[in-house]
């Protein structure tokens, strides 16, 4: 029973609670707009957003489709948190990162086989560890903050794609970026097979390992390795990361491009997939980073919890197109979202105050117990 | 001599928006909340004004119907600001959290709105509110053909903001007090000063500006509003730390980026730019190109409020 | 008997700690009261409570014998209550006058009326002795000053009762008996002082008096006229405490360390922080260096452990130069630096005591291996640590930080600088915000390294401590080096002109 009674009082399941409780704020609200828009239909449409997912094996196959993409923004965000950086360009290392998948999809065609998705891959997380180094050295050597300098490189990033798919790899029929050779489609490895309703198969495929297996790596990379204690260190207490002699430019600029690789990855991911989607020429910045907030948020910054979270997101999101199907406005699932990071924000965080000003709660059991020795054996 | 004014009057467009909601972030974070809401507060504050306008356009004439409209912007501002103060405040949740949740919340709450009530999400509005020449000033030579042809009256109200954010801040007891709340709010504890109200009314009064600014934006530079405003939100933040939260020097910023912008989008009608073919996308990254060159230079020497962005909790000491 | 104040049987609790146990505290108009107690005993919470910054969980207070609630400062301020902070409440880019006038701007419909404020000051600055330049920026004065301004804040607000929360922390001796003046100036235009401190020698010099806390409650009340200074301090810690270090004398050995010509440069004022410093120390010896807070001392231990760079100037360890090495380089090359803020610098509050402890090593063989943290080999080192040094922890090396006490966190950096074996261990402020208990484990800890051949620079605020502990004392001022003395042959008086600037010696 105290066993019990302690896993209930300790951080992990403390965390989660708070997680829990936003999520559930959030799909009240949802609910509450669906009964303002459409009383009728309101709890169909709620039914939806909540069971969608697990509708057929395919809507579940979808999920974890959805799902790639968003653990690896989730893990781009929640990385660079650790370190202290709020990774808003999300969004502009991501469509860089995709830009250099499809280029590489639809132009290097002499790459053999698995080669030529692996290159392009590879050359996704060069592009946005570029994206993400940028702000990374401004900061480093000019002091320049890096929320703004991230916002800025996501227009940049928007623009600069949009002229570069529009010059080199254009469907102008379509007012998109060509197809990628079928050999620069990540590998289905017999998830097709598994996830599908009839004869329409999900989207899903081995991107989903590859998200998965970003996760445990970063997850390692944090809390086993020297790099890790100094990432941690510099997120911390940036002043006694110094004292330690702990060089705290170089960190924050090394995690800005891990970061920015990372979501650069998603975006490969995304594009690659082989479910007809390509790289729109237009205006609109790419969702898919700034959902990576949420996820992070939800995940608690923690590389595992990222990937479940990424998958619930992703729930969500399926969820949210079954509602579609009851007259409802996709962008509920948009106003769900934000109502969770919102209540996210404190919940998640109130806890955190609690313990950074509740240290006298711990003072007691030693310090408390040293004083009643001494004031029963002093006066 | 004809593109000079064409481009300062298209400067205007640009400028004036940047300058209210710049001014805004600026009462915000001089009382110690960071709020990078503003992007959706702008949002927000569209599309209220702009359905407004688009509702009674026909019943109201042209002036009258804009400044109900600015209203409008203003109070659906403080509204949505209000959560931010909720937030970071009382909560003290992380300000930048809970600023990017307004900015996903607003533009999904506006299209769905917009879908709701019109079916589509684009709300269309007919601009009857150019003026086209301000009697007496119009005629001024040189500076008459700048600022008070082709011009708005939400230039002028813009203007007059400036003046009267000015004022407030440095001459005002609540301006001394609000400062104070920004610098070190154990200070003005200690003497007296109710620091969360002070708070609420910065926040409150950015997202007056920013509900504002919304509508000043999209007035000049389009038919209808689409639920974005297209980035100006961050870009007021950037205008901020370039003017050191400082009114005048906002102001200067304001009129450098909304050049920037203004040479981006009317570069078609300068004839020597319109000879050069550069796509157009690379004009549409410049003035987001020159605040990375213009900060980099600036942002060393850096002077934010100290204690702006750390909630402020009465038992610390 | 007439009170001005009485604070009766008030109790105050925080989550875990009962702040004030039942005390009760009574003040007569016109007299200098004492509240003396160690660090943690409650005095600054009691006062606070005074002042209305915090509400009293039990008890009444009473003013001129009349029942009141203070809810806030503004209350306070309503009775005639003001209060002069530990940590000046000063906003750094308002100038003097703005300072003073905060929270009571004289207006008309809203606007500031500046000349009329500046008029009210400049009197009140007359008649008491408080000058201040009311158009200067806080940023810019110095500390005596800003003390001058938080002075200014109460008698502008016409505050009968004046609290001084540990005000002598910041000045020198000859800046104390200014003050001292001050108070008994203000005690006779017929106001009343309550005056918080742990200093025995204040107390006797300036109060009527006296009440003493201890961890939380009210020992009692005394004369002070009436009292010795050993009979207070046995009241203050509840035994007899030595007040003297046992240090043998050691003749110091080789130069280990040697500083020529160091200086510093203040980026924003231009001014030279540190200028043109020479000195050394040597094995078997704690040099220490003396002065006010504020007169270079923090930007030398930047200068010489490489927070901050130096602008000329050469810094030598055991024969290398150092001057431009990396911080790490130098922890590796023989330094140990147990800084001014443990929290800031000193320690990640949000890392268990483990890591905290190999801070300056974590990267070597022992404890990491192919990139890949040791962790079994940290937590045994950790082990070692505790014992050795009798870290206080409620879960070993697992503990969080953040949650031991004040004492015990500095005794975690001193274990992990003193087990380093550095040669030259630079300790700042080593016991500031301490109990005595920690305080003398501390200086004992010094005085054992010294003995064992290191050389120690010590830098000091408490004069206690400076003639105490150290072999040689180098005292700051403005940056220079105006006198190298040695404790036996000096006075505290002495001590206190030099770090005034009244005196310079024409040693190097």
């Amino acid at each position: 029973m105290k066993t019990l009674k302690r896993i209930l009082n300790s951080e992990g399941v403390e965390s989660f609670a708070s997680s829990v409780m936003a999520i559930l704020i959030g799909l009240l609200v949802g609910l509450a707009v669906l009964l303002i828009s459409n009383p009728q239909q309101a709890f169909e449409g709620f039914k939806a957003i909540l069971l969608g997912g697990f509708t057929d094996m395919k809507n579940l196959g979808q999920v974890l489709y959805f799902a790639t993409p968003l653990i690896l923004t989730g893990l781009s965000v929640g990385f660079s948190n650790k370190v202290g950086q709020f990774n808003i360009g999300a969004p502009g290392q991501f469509i860089l990162g995709a830009y250099a998948a499809v280029y590489v999809g639809v132009k290097w065609t002499f790459l053999p086989g698995a080669t030529h998705w692996m290159v392009a891959l590879i050359m996704a997380m060069l592009a946005g560890a570029l994206w993400g180094l940028i702000p990374g050295i401004l900061r480093a050597l000019c002091n320049v903050n890096i929320v703004i300098s991230c916002i800025m490189m996501n227009y940049v990033g928007m623009y600069l794609v949009n002229v570069l798919v529009s010059h080199t790899i254009f469907d102008s029929l379509k007012n998109q970026s060509l197809p990628v050779k079928a050999t620069a489609v990540l590998p289905k490895m017999g998830l097709d097979n598994i996830f599908r309703a009839g004869s329409s198969p999900s989207s899903v495929n081995a991107g989903i390992f590859i998200a998965a297996l970003a996760g445990i790596i970063i997850y390692i990379l944090i809390e086993k390795t020297k790099f890790g204690f100094e990432l941690k260190a510099c997120g911390l207490n940036p002043d006694a990361a110094k004292y330690a002699g702990i060089n705290s430019n170089r960190t924050i600029v090394i995690s800005m491009m891990i970061a920015g690789a990372l979501s650069g990855l998603g975006g490969a991911l995304l594009y690659l997939a082989g479910s007809g989607k390509s790289i729109e020429v237009v205006d609109v910045l790419a969702a898919e980073g700034f959902n990576g907030i949420p996820v992070a948020l939800l995940g608690q910054n923690n590389a595992i919890g990222i990937v479940f979270a990424g998958i619930f997101v992703a729930y969500l999101t399926v969820g949210g197109f079954n509602m579609q199907l009851f007259n409802f406005v996709p962008q509920i699932t948009d106003i769900i979202i934000s109502v969770i990071i919102y209540f996210g924000a404190f919940f998640l965080l109130f806890k955190e105050f609690i313990r950074s000003h509740g240290s006298m709660y711990y003072a007691k059991s030693n310090e408390e117990v040293k004083a009643e020795k001494e004031s029963s054996g002093g006066d | 001599m004809q593109t000079v004014y064409f481009l300062v009057q298209q400067m205007m467009y640009f400028s004036i928006p940047l300058l209210i909601v710049a001014l805004g972030a600026m009462f915000s974070e001089r009382s110690g909340v960071i709020n990078v809401g503003l992007e959706g507060t702008m949002i927000i504050g569209a599309f209220s004004s702009i359905l407004f306008i688009n509702m009674f356009q026909d019943k109201l004439p042209g002036q009258p119907i804009l400044l109900i409209a600015i209203i409008i912007a203003a109070l659906s501002g403080i509204l949505i600001s209000l959560l931010h103060a909720f937030a970071s405040i009382n909560m003290k949740a992380d300000q930048i959290i809970s600023g990017t949740a307004i900015n996903m919340f607003a533009p999904a709450f506006a299209i769905y709105v917009a879908r709701m009530i019109r079916t589509v999400q684009q709300i269309p509005f007919i601009n009857q509110f150019r003026i086209k020449k301000v009697p007496v000033f119009g005629d001024i030579p040189y500076i008459g053909d700048m600022f008070f042809k082709n011009a708005y009256i939400t230039t002028y109200i813009g203007f007059a903001i400036l003046l009267v954010s000015w004022v407030v801040l440095y001459k005002t007891k609540f301006g001394l007090q609000l400062r104070s709340c920004g610098e070190h709010p154990q200070a003005a504890d200690s003497v007296g000063i109710n620091v969360y109200k002070m708070r609420y009314i910065g926040v409150a009064i950015s997202g007056a500006l920013g509900g504002i600014g919304g509508l000043v934006f999209v007035i000049p530079t389009s038919t209808n509003f689409n639920a974005t405003v297209a980035g100006y939100g961050f870009l007021a933040l950037a205008v901020l730390i370039f003017g050191q939260w400082k009114p005048f020097r906002i102001m200067f910023a304001a009129f450098f980026f909304g050049l920037m912008k203004t040479i981006a989008s009317a570069y078609s009608g300068i004839p020597f730019l319109a000879a050069v073919e550069i796509p157009s996308e690379i004009y549409k990254m410049i003035p987001y190109i020159a605040t990375l060159i213009v900060l980099a230079f600036t942002s060393r020497n850096s002077q934010a409020p100290k204690a702006e962005g750390i909630p402020y909790d009465k038992g610390s000491r | 008997m007439d009170y001005i104040i009485e604070m009766c049987n008030i109790t105050k609790k925080f989550p875990g700690i009962i702040a004030n146990d039942d005390v009760t505290l009574q003040v007569k108009k016109g007299e200098i009261h004492a509240i003396l107690g160690e660090n943690g005993a409650g005095k600054s919470t009691l006062m606070s409570i005074l002042f209305g910054m915090y509400q009293p969980d039990d008890g009444v207070i009473k003013i001129n014998g009349g029942k009141v609630n203070i809810n806030d400062p503004n209350d306070a301020n309503r009775l005639g209550i003001g209060m002069v902070h530990q940590h000046f409440k000063l906003v750094q880019n308002f100038t003097v006058l703005e300072n003073i006038i905060l929270g009571v701007e004289p207006t008309t419909r809203g606007f500031l009326k500046r000349d009329v404020a500046r008029k009210r000051v400049l009197e009140l600055s007359e008649k008491y002795g408080l000058k201040v330049d009311p158009d200067a920026l806080v940023e810019d004065i110095t500390v005596g000053m800003q003390q001058r301004v938080e002075i200014l804040k109460m008698l502008y607000r016409n505050n009968e009762i004046l609290i001084f929360d540990e005000p002598t922390a910041v000045l020198t001796p000859q800046e104390i008996e200014e003050l001292m003046k001050i108070m008994r100036g203000l005690v006779k235009e017929g106001k009343s002082i309550l005056f918080i401190t742990h200093k025995l020698n204040e107390i006797k010099a300036v109060a009527d008096r006296c009440t003493v806390l201890r961890k939380g409650k009210c020992i009692g009340t005394v004369n002070v006229a009436d009292t010795t200074k050993e009979e207070l301090s046995e009241m203050m810690v509840g035994r007899k405490v030595d007040l003297v270090v046992e240090k043998k004398e050691i003749e110091p050995g080789d130069v280990i360390f040697d500083v020529q010509n160091l200086t510093v440069k203040n980026k924003i004022s231009g001014k030279n922080a540190v200028n043109n410093v020479s000195f050394n120390v040597r094995k078997n010896e704690i040099v220490c260096v003396a002065g006010v807070d504020g007169n270079g001392q923090s930007e030398l231990v930047y200068a010489l452990t490489g927070l901050a760079p130096a602008d000329s100037g050469k810094i030598v360890l055991n024969g290398n130069d150092i001057t431009n090495a990396a911080i790490r380089q130098r922890n590796e090359s023989g330094i140990g630096h147990i800084p001014e803020d443990r929290q800031r610098y000193g320690l990640i509050l949000d890392y268990n005591l483990g890591y905290n402890l190999v801070l300056q090593n974590y990267f070597t063989k022992r404890f990491t291996s192919r990139g890949f943290l040791k962790y079994d080999d940290i937590y045994d080192y950790a082990d070692e640590l505790i014992n050795k040094f009798d870290i206080r922890t409620g879960q070993g090396a697992k503990t969080m930080v953040r949650s031991m006490s004040g004492g015990n966190q500095q005794k975690a950096i001193i274990a992990r600088e003193i087990d380093r074996d550095p040669d030259l261990l630079i300790a700042v402020q080593p016991t500031r915000g301490l109990d005595v208990g920690a305080i003398e484990y501390i200086h004992k800890r010094l005085v054992a390294e010294r003995d064992e051949g290191k050389g120690i620079l010590l830098v000091s605020l408490e004069l206690d401590e400076v003639m105490n502990l150290s072999d040689r004392i180098l005292v700051m001022y403005e940056g220079d080096i105006v006198a190298e003395l040695d404790p036996k042959s000096t006075t505290v008086q002495e001590l206190g002109l030099y770090m005034a600037g009244s005196k310079r010696s024409s040693v190097a």
